[in-house]
């Protein structure tokens, strides 16, 4: 029997390091105060219907992209004037982080946006994601749970209707 | 030859052979009753009509309504990844402008 249990133990805290965290998303009050609201929520069940409807040809990119992802999860309010949510709440977010999160890349910035990257390494793998942007008169939070690439997920751009313009900075030496 | 002759010859009365109206009411009476099917078999028919037109409707509608569903959620996965894909190029081109001005 205490074989049984240890096997048991055993096998969850191995289980443990694989399975990527979902967050808490949830920020009252803040949508009442938003003049536009985006909220997804996609579980695993919902990522594998979706799936099924991107064409092979066209959303090839985006279905290789969510294959093998566990959710997404999008919050995304924009607001009509300044000062209209708590800036901590990127702190809040960021507190839930385990310690196998790591900055990648952290932009500051006074007059734009502040964007927070965000990886949960599994040594070399990245099993999730967090995005939080935080701008003047715009709260965003992305968390993708699952294997995602990054730089696969920059390059499909060209993915959502829009031409994938290189950028006057990308074309600077 | 005369036409009329022909079909008035033709055409002319004869009587019967003698007991043919006996023979025919005898065949009448010894014929056997035309089946008439039973009520049960309609109903069980009609059930079976409206089980499968009710069966098809319904499947029809969890299909459409599994299709929406797909659709929606395709929406909302193009949706999440642009809005991931638009912060993530913005943070990069953040970081490569930096690096540019370091290296000028």
């Amino acid at each position: 029997m205490r074989r049984i249990v240890l096997i048991t133990a055993l096998l969850i805290l191995a289980a443990l390091p694989a399975s990527a965290q979902r967050l808490n998303l949830d920020f009252p009050g803040l949508a009442e105060r938003a003049e536009e609201v985006v909220d997804i929520t996609l579980d695993a069940d919902m990522l594998r219907l979706a799936a099924k409807f991107l064409s092979d040809n066209d959303d090839k990119a985006i279905r290789d992209t969510v294959r093998g992802l566990q959710g997404i999860y999008v919050r995304s309010y924009q607001f009509g004037k300044d000062g209209e949510y708590d800036r901590r709440l990127v702190d809040r977010v960021r507190s839930q982080l385990g310690a196998s999160w790591k900055p990648i890349v952290t932009v500051r910035s006074k007059s734009k946006e502040n964007v927070n990257i965000l990886a949960d390494m599994r040594g070399e793998r990245i099993v999730g994601l967090v995005i939080i942007s935080a701008e003047p008169k715009e709260f965003t939070v992305v968390n993708i749970v699952g294997p995602i690439d990054l730089e696969q997920l920059s390059k499909l751009e060209g993915q959502f209707g829009i031409p994938n313009v290189t950028t006057e900075k990308e074309r600077r030496p | 030859m005369n036409l009329e002759k022909d079909l008035a010859r033709a055409l002319r009365r004869e009587r019967p052979a003698p007991g043919f109206a006996g023979r025919v009411m005898q065949r009448i009476e010894t014929q056997p009753e035309p089946r008439v099917r039973p009520h049960w078999w309609r109903t069980i028919a009609a059930s079976l009509t409206l089980t499968a037109v009710l069966g098809g409707w319904a499947a029809h509608e969890v299909y459409e309504q599994r299709r929406l569903e797909g659709e929606r959620a395709r929406d909302q996965v193009v949706q999440a990844l642009r809005i991931a894909n638009e912060k993530v190029r913005y943070a990069q081109d953040e970081v490569r402008e930096i690096g540019s001005t370091h290296n000028e």
